[in-house]
């Protein structure tokens, strides 16, 4: 408990340190300052990539069945392989849906110019995979 | 034809499909039943237009585009809870 306060204290100060000398590099608490502020950030990157990324194959397995729900596709002709407009025969018009659908079955929002760029199965589940907000 | 690129789009297109998953987004923050009603027509509106209008009359994508987007506004408001249309056309009175 008393390590606990410790490391609260020590955290605190660094953190509101921050903004006061963020590219300053003279001073002997600098040294201090960006050692911590590594540890810190070492932390959060390393729970934040544990904790976010899906596993790719789950991905696949969850944007195949999204597309097999899709109404106007066949559910026969749907594979992990398959290109949403040469393959399944939608337009760019279903394509904006599917990528609407995949963004409420990953709970996150995907962006226009991203969006415009996932034309098949496999870019989808390349981008959802590689995204940290995916649930 | 890029297999892996997807198709090259053009920027008319372009805001034709951002404007198209802008309505989609307003139509999520509705309710149930509305939601479905608004993402039914809004759907079958574009693929309609998709189908009828030549793909080079700029002029005119480029006046529903505006419309759409007044549209669009005016659903974004929380006021506005559905949309609903009206097939003038079809109702044609019956002769007996």
């Amino acid at each position: 408990m008393a390590a606990r306060g410790a490391l609260l204290k020590y955290l605190k100060v660094n953190v509101t340190s921050v903004p006061r000398n963020p590219t300053s590099a003279a001073g002997g608490d600098t040294g201090l300052f960006s050692v911590a502020f590594n540890a810190v950030r070492r932390r959060f990157s390393t729970e934040e990539v544990r904790g976010s990324f899906l596993d790719k194959s789950e991905v696949s397995d969850r944007v195949v069945s999204v597309v097999k729900n899709f109404q106007k596709v066949d559910p026969s002709k749907v594979t992990p392989n398959a290109h949403f407009q040469n393959d399944l025969g939608l337009d760019s018009l279903d394509t904006v849906e599917i990528v609407m659908a995949l963004e409420e079955e990953f709970g996150f929002e995907i962006p226009d110019n991203e969006a415009d760029k996932i034309s098949s199965i496999n870019l989808a589940v390349d981008f959802i995979a590689s995204h940290p907000q995916a649930k | 034809m890029g297999a892996s690129n997807g198709p090259r789009l053009s920027g008319i297109q372009k805001q034709v499909l951002s404007l198209y998953r802008e309505f989609l987004r307003v139509a999520r923050s509705k309710s149930g039943e509305d939601r479905c009603q608004i993402e039914s027509i809004v759907s079958a509106e574009f693929h309609r237009n998709s189908n009828e209008i030549d793909r080079k009359n700029f002029i005119y994508i480029e006046y529903l585009l505006r419309r759409g987007k007044k549209q669009l506004e005016q659903l974004k408001s929380p006021d506005i809870v559905g949309l609903s249309s009206l097939n003038v056309g079809s109702s044609q009175p019956k002769k007996t």
